[in-house]
């Protein structure tokens, strides 16, 4: 039978801003808090014990045996990104697949995963109901390469699900977060923004507390599935520009996603990935109601709030905080005494040992 | 800061209003109007509604008829001053998930409802079978080339029922990819035809108009005037039995006329991938003006709802009641067009 809560955390592909996020909230409600990622953490937490470790590679089982991790959250999942497409592939898929080897079998100590996707899962296709559901996410032939890969992660986790009933498997499909970092949010603040002439997409975002309460919650919860994460209603592209005092430019030709990914880039200098230059064309909004139901919450910023935070963001000065290289030390330092202090002094020192 | 605050209120009247937060901006031009032709600028549109109304008093006795109709001029100066604060309005305007902007469509219907009263002079009867508040679906028939008699139904429930209300129609996908008739597609209300969109806008209790013949009604010749097409496999009747919302059957004569289309060009129709390519005696000879409709005289008839919500909502894989169900719906459409027919005066007098 499964603890009632979770007691040890692991959360992969933590150094990143929602990474920290959600283990800034998990730190507080768990007794015991891992972290792993390839890159050091974005900024310091003192009840995560950080671990180097790759999710690319079968290494991330011995640390999940090791450690008796009762609970993935699984981060390591790039959605948007300036990197190939082969890398992306790598992380996701790959990726995704170690964190799930890592949890089979009788002998694993899981009992809860986490799994980070997208609502870019869906694509964006003109014949498209105006809300789509969670069932309807690989029922139509996607185009882009994240989606192909958001398709392919699910379902290795929906498969997983099937096999391993012990081991309870949530998916959340995060919607659209605006960030100085993420490639929407970028593109949104040009001061001329390039759209398609004629077109008027709506959108759904998500704050990204909301994201990080949204995984929080379902690591402490049990509910099992796919969900659909984003803030109640929609907003038009060109609300959202109207919002960020941009000027709107209808000059892109509905030339494909790829031909347009292009255009944009070489006049503005953002790269956007094919889904989101997709998505300009038709929008894409989802059916939240699962997530209402099921976890009793919901996002507490709607779209339109979502894009006024960014905008209002934007005008004040970024507080850039990265942990000063002195005050890592010290976290590690601070590590390695905590873990002295549970396991109990080793016998002798490991200089011996060799 | 409060030197700054004390220099502006020993500045007196004039520097205060300059600087306080209503001021207006006001770009600095050199060369500005004297003050008493701006405030005549402003107040031009007044004097001129003014006139106008004297003139059609005048007319009116002079002629001993109506000439220039102040109800219709009136109709236009609520439009342009409708248009005027829609531009004013900001970002923060509400739009439902659909993309519907009722703000916006509202601010647009004065010019529909010209062309519903004086283009096409359009008789409705049976407004009191659209129920004032809950959910029900429409299903209309289908015709002329491009979809007016959507746009008319619209009109309709908006202008002459009791209690106006917007009707959301169901539009083949293949027309939400396009580029500006997507925009206002769902600016307007409108949404795909596909079963979920239908079923959730009946779970928030609106109208949802349904053309079930599609792009077979659109299509068909003139010679085919008026006779109804396949009703699809009747899934919208599953839809609304699931749903729990009754049908109401429309039925809408005059549409077939507006672009008598004599023949089907379907070489050009494949290459731009659309579903047919019309020829009408207009179009394409005549290039962008084959685009406007004749004015010819329509009726539009609200038939007694049927009501399939009595069914329970597993009756709707039962494919014979389904059938069944959309069979009758079809024959009351059928039937009401060729009554309307009869109380038609004329073609287009």
């Amino acid at each position: 039978m499964p603890p009632a809560t979770p007691s040890r955390v692991l959360i992969t592909g933590v150094s990143n801003p929602l990474g920290a996020e959600v283990a800034r909230r998990l730190a507080v409600r768990v007794p015991w808090l891992f972290g792993c990622d390839v890159d050091d953490p974005v900024s310091a937490l003192e009840d995560m014990d950080f671990v180097h470790a790759d999710t690319r590679s079968s290494v991330i089982a011995k640390l999940v045996r090791q450690l008796k991790i009762d609970t993935i959250v699984h981060l390591a999942v790039i959605v948007d990104s300036p990197r190939g497409e082969r890398a992306t592939h790598e992380t996701n898929v790959i990726g995704t697949m170690n964190v799930l080897g890592a949890c089979a079998g009788p002998s694993s100590p899981v009992r809860r995963l986490v799994v980070k996707s997208s609502q870019a899962i869906y694509g964006a296709r003109a014949g498209y109901p105006s809300l789509l559901s969670e069932e309807f996410a690989g029922l139509a032939p996607v185009g882009s390469p994240i989606s192909r890969d958001l398709v392919e992660l699910e379902q290795l986790a929906h498969d997983f699900a099937v096999r391993n009933p012990a081991c309870r498997v949530a998916r959340l499909r995060l919607g659209f977060r605006m960030n100085r970092q993420t490639s929407l949010g970028r593109y949104l603040s040009l001061p001329l923004v390039p759209t398609f002439a004629g077109y008027d997409p709506r959108l759904q975002l998500l704050h990204e507390d909301d994201a990080a309460e949204a995984i929080a919650a379902a690591a402490l919860g049990t509910q099992e599935g796919p969900f659909n994460v984003a803030g109640d209603g929609v907003i038009l592209l060109s609300q959202a520009l109207g919002i960020m005092a941009g000027r709107e430019a209808p000059i892109l030709p509905p030339l494909g996603a790829w031909l347009s990914g292009i255009a944009i880039r070489s006049t503005t200098g953002v790269n956007l990935p094919a889904h989101l230059v997709e998505l300009l064309m038709h929008g894409c909004v989802v059916d939240c109601s699962r997530l209402h139901t099921e976890f009793g919450w919901r996002p507490a910023f709607s779209s339109m709030a979502v894009m006024d935070a960014f905008a209002q963001g934007l005008t004040e000065e970024p507080v850039e905080s990265p942990s000063p290289p002195q005050e890592y030390e010290l976290q590690v330092y601070l590590q390695r005494r905590r873990r002295g202090e549970r396991n109990g002094p080793s016998p002798r020192p490991l200089a011996l040992t060799r | 800061m409060s030197r700054e605050v004390a220099t502006i209120y020993e500045a007196g009247e004039r520097e205060r209003r300059r600087r306080s937060r209503d001021a207006k901006v006001v770009s600095e031009r050199a060369l500005r109007l004297p003050k008493r032709v701006r405030r005549l600028q402003r107040q031009a549109p007044m004097y001129a509604i003014q006139g106008l109304s004297a003139l059609s008093t005048r007319l009116r006795e002079m002629t001993g008829h109506e000439v220039i109709d102040m109800d219709r001029v009136m109709t236009l100066v609520q439009f342009a001053y409708r248009q005027q604060m829609l531009a004013k309005r900001g970002p923060h305007y509400a739009v439902d998930e659909f993309g519907f902007d009722p703000e916006w469509t509202e601010a647009l219907l004065p010019l529909f409802e010209i062309l519903y009263r004086d283009y096409w002079r359009i008789e409705t009867t049976g407004i009191e079978n659209v129920p004032a508040a809950g959910r029900a679906m429409l299903v209309a028939n289908h015709a002329g080339v491009l979809p007016w008699d959507g746009t008319m139904i619209k009109t309709a429930v908006f202008v002459t029922h009791p209690k106006p209300r917007h009707v959301r129609a169901l539009v083949a996908s293949l027309f939400m990819g396009m580029p500006v008739l997507s925009w206002f597609l769902r600016r307007t209300g409108q949404t795909v035809g596909h079963p979920d969109d239908t079923r959730r806008l009946l779970e928030r209790d609106q109208l949802v108009l349904v053309f079930p013949e599609g792009v077979r009604g659109t299509g068909k010749l003139y010679q085919d005037r008026y006779k109804l097409q396949r009703f699809g496999r009747g899934g919208f009747v599953s839809t609304a039995i699931r749903a729990g919302a009754p049908i109401v059957p429309v039925s809408v004569v005059g549409s077939e006329e507006i672009y008598p289309m004599l023949g089907d060009f379907a070489p050009v129709a494949k290459m731009f991938g659309l579903p047919y390519f019309p020829v009408t005696p207009f179009w394409p000879w005549l290039g962008p003006l084959g685009l406007i409709p004749l004015p010819s005289r329509w009726r539009i008839q609200f038939h007694a709802p049927i009501h399939v919500e009595e069914h329970p909502p597993d009756a709707a894989d039962d494919q014979n009641l389904v059938l069944a169900l959309s069979d009758q719906v079809r024959d009351v459409i059928q039937q009401g067009i060729y009554d309307n027919l009869k109380l038609r005066r004329g073609v287009f007098v």
